[in-house]
């Protein structure tokens, strides 16, 4: 797996957001859970024939996608934040890799800082680590995408897996990865993984 | 019980806790509240975000009971009444500036219970808390319809001239006394602001003139809903019309299961400031047509077609093969908003399937693997650092103003900071714009180890740069501190002279590494130097200024070395 560049904690919200399809009335993105900038406050450049496409696949659909119906605003997609996920910087390098002249099969992975607007406790930071992996080829199911789950728990010590469905708002198919807590005699979500949406 | 968790756990649910109430009110209360409650077990379920259609106990059960295959998915048909017979709901011009939509439907010979009544307004709840964002999208409203008498007008009018009994009250008041009136409810009184300082409020009156409702706050009590009332009238009114559109379709295909003829819902039409009608709820079946090769090869299995229409009949997409066999018609009823592309049937079809029965393969892609250089960079740095008898830490990157500017003797305009809107502590109103501070807080916690105290981090700070695409950038900044008896400079210097030997840069002015005095604020004058590479000023270093290390809650001498690494990638 090759590494990406994640060094951007401060993001916007069309990648950290809107080009991951999360509809703009969804409440992550409330001031709840999201640390918004003051300053500064909008991102200065997007890039222009993908926002309108992002644009049109939330507002009226496209590639085979019904979208969401609903007014998207360029202005809330401006709007800068310390990203939620690194899932922006996975967006960022797909796009990177669909301009490429030719395709070619990838494997990306990052393990770096993310921001979420919470009160701290014993299981809340407002800063934690993310681990991040991609596979990008022709071909691949949802049966590879546990292969390499698996592969990749066992090779931390954890091999009891189940998956579970789940939802994503840029995954469909979505998984939930539990393994059995022998210390706690229970299942514990250990990650989230998907199949992006086309 | 366990049963239950391992269904729901294939279907997507999670099974949170299982309990009953006289445990919940123990929980919060203590077990002497406790005493006579009841003793029911209850079960917490999790529902995805998604999923409008589990959110009540009906629509889980037959989702349930359909995966089960134990019974048919209900087919959800609307009546369209005769000529003349029914309900009209007029949108007047006003409600465009506050709460353009409006949709309308009836629930005819319903037959209420207690437990089905309380779904009834606990899903309410629960769609205006998801999909209408806290009623600011949508706001429900239902009426007993024998209490009234259409035409329905929905209009908006100034907070003065609206007058009506709200829901339990025991007298009527105007609209600016209610907001007045529930300033102080626990749940009401959040969205309050969704029309208060607006000119003219929204509004529902029948053909007398009786308020229905005056949305998104408070029905009218008129109209309340009893365990009597047999036609119920639904109005959603919003600024989003396919959101009301869906939340309409998912009460009534819900509870219409309780009407004298099961699962038919009365049309109600709807007119238009401009004229145009329409019927309502839409209740649409949408048909798809997808390959059966398609979801095979997508999930990674080989189930023939017909094998397939079954799995996604279970999930409520009633599918069946045509053509000859390479394609397969799924029918997608209004309870599943949620399926708007391909890849959504894909994932019911793996659901019903069972994710745990997917053979797991590994991916045959041949990739060539690589550390981004500056991680490389960074690691080889900090096992370095290390070996040099300094010990890393890792600090939050996200702090005070004061932190980065006034305990640093800096004004916060200078330092090109990055700064929070909706910070909930003032721990983090900025990004830091140097590790200075994290690791000078880090020695003030730790205080009682013995010294002296070397500490060193290799992490990012953040600053505004009006070159990028987003506003701000990240550096890879070093910083290291040594904090003890004696302030420790030369061993601070000694650090930058190993590092730039590691980095392989000569400590010569031209091709190589030089430092000069210079002043900051944070430093001791006299004691402070600027480092410069690559024909750039890449860091400071020297002994920290008595001020500083007092604002930092500190005692002793401390020196300090901060620099920008990427230079040197």
């Amino acid at each position: 797996f090759t590494e990406m560049p994640t060094d951007n904690f401060v993001e916007s919200s069309f990648w950290n957001f809107d080009a991951l399809f999360q509809p703009q009335q969804h409440p992550a993105r409330d001031q709840h859970d999201t640390f918004f900038l003051l300053d500064p406050a909008e991102a200065p450049q997007l890039p222009p024939g993908y926002t309108s496409k992002v644009k049109k696949v939330h507002s009226q659909g496209g590639y085979g996608s019904q979208g969401y119906r609903y007014e998207w605003k360029v202005e809330e997609a401006r709007k800068n934040l310390l990203r939620t996920h690194t899932t922006s910087a996975s967006a960022r390098a797909l796009f990177r890799l669909a301009r490429q002249e030719k395709f070619t099969p990838v494997k990306y992975f990052s393990i770096d800082r993310v921001f979420r607007n919470e009160s701290l406790d014993a299981t809340h930071l407002a800063e934690f680590h993310q681990v991040e992996g991609v596979v990008a080829d022709r071909g691949l199911t949802l049966g590879h995408l546990m292969g390499i789950l698996r592969q990749f728990f066992t090779k931390l010590g954890i091999s009891q897996l189940r998956f579970k469905p789940a939802y994503n708002p840029y995954t469909e198919p979505s998984m939930e990865v539990f393994s059995y807590h022998e210390g706690l005699k229970k299942w514990v979500e250990v990650g989230n993984s998907g199949v992006f949406r086309p | 019980d366990e049963e239950f968790d391992e269904l729901c756990f294939e279907f997507g649910l999670e099974l949170d806790e299982i309990t009953s109430e006289k445990d919940i009110i123990s929980k919060e209360k203590g077990q002497e509240k406790a005493k006579g409650a009841s003793d029911v077990i209850l079960y917490k379920i999790d529902v995805p975000a998604n999923r409008y259609d589990l959110l009540c106990l009906e629509g889980l059960v037959r989702g349930l009971q359909v995966f089960k295959e134990r019974i048919n998915l209900p087919r959800y048909e609307k009546i369209i009444p005769a000529e003349g017979e029914g309900q009209r709901l007029i949108i007047t011009e006003q409600t465009a500036q506050i709460r353009p939509h409006a949709v309308a439907a009836v629930l005819r010979n319903i037959t209420f219970t207690k437990e089905r009544y309380d779904s009834f307004i606990d899903l309410q709840e629960k769609l205006h808390q998801n999909i209408c964002r806290k009623r600011a999208l949508v706001a429900i409203g239902t009426h007993d319809l024998d209490t009234i008498s259409g035409p329905f007008t929905f209009t908006a009018k100034a907070p003065s001239e609206i007058k009506f009994k709200p829901l339990n009250q025991s007298q009527e008041y105007t609209a600016s006394q209610i907001m007045d009136l529930y300033r102080t409810d626990s749940h009401l009184r959040h969205y309050l602001h969704l029309i208060e300082n607006k000119p003219r409020y929204p509004v529902i009156y029948d053909s007398n003139g009786v308020v229905l409702s005056m949305p998104p706050i408070i029905n009218g009590d008129h109209t309340k809903i009893s365990l009597n009332t047999r036609n119920v009238f639904i109005e959603c009114t919003g600024t989003d019309i396919t959101k009301a559109k869906i939340v309409l379709d998912v009460i009534v295909t819900m509870f219409s299961e309780y009407c004298e003829k099961p699962f038919t819902v009365e049309a109600a039409e709807v007119v238009y400031p401009n004229g145009k009608t329409h019927i309502y709820p839409e209740l649409a079946y949408r048909t798809e047509k997808v390959k059966p090769e398609h979801i095979n090869k997508k999930i990674g299995i080989s189930e023939t077609p017909s094998s397939l229409a079954k799995l996604l009949t279970r999930m409520c997409l009633k599918s069946h093969v045509i053509g000859n066999g390479n394609h397969l018609e799924v029918e997608i009823p209004p309870t599943r908003a949620d399926i708007i592309h391909a890849c959504d049937i894909v994932e019911d079809a793996a659901i019903a399937y069972g994710y745990n029965n997917i053979q797991m393969v590994i991916p045959k892609t041949y990739t060539i693997a690589n550390q981004l250089p500056l991680n490389k960079l960074t690691e080889l740095l900090r096992l370095d650092l290390a070996a040099a008898g300094f010990t890393e830490a890792l600090t939050f990157a996200l702090c005070s103003q004061e932190d980065v500017a006034d305990k640093l003797g800096m004004d916060i305009s200078a330092t090109n900071a990055v700064r929070i809107a909706n910070p909930k502590t003032a721990e983090f109103q900025v990004a830091r714009t140097t590790l200075l501070p994290g690791l000078l807080k880090t020695i003030a916690a730790n205080r009682k180890m013995p010294l002296p105290l070397k500490l060193f981090e290799i992490s990012d700070i953040v600053v505004k740069d009006p070159n990028t695409d987003v506003g701000a950038r990240n550096y890879r900044h070093l910083c290291a501190i040594y904090y003890s008896k004696s302030p420790g400079f030369e061993i601070i210097h000694g650090l930058l002279d190993r590092v730039m030997q590691l980095l392989e840069v000569p400590p010569n002015e031209e091709n190589g590494y030089t430092i000069k005095a210079s002043e900051a604020s944070a430093f001791f004058p006299g004691r402070c130097a600027e480092v410069f590479a690559k024909g750039q000023s890449i860091g400071k270093l020297g002994v920290i200024h008595p001020d500083v290390i007092t604002k930092f809650e500190l005692t002793m001498p401390c020196s300090a070395l901060e620099i920008n690494i990427e230079p040197f990638v």
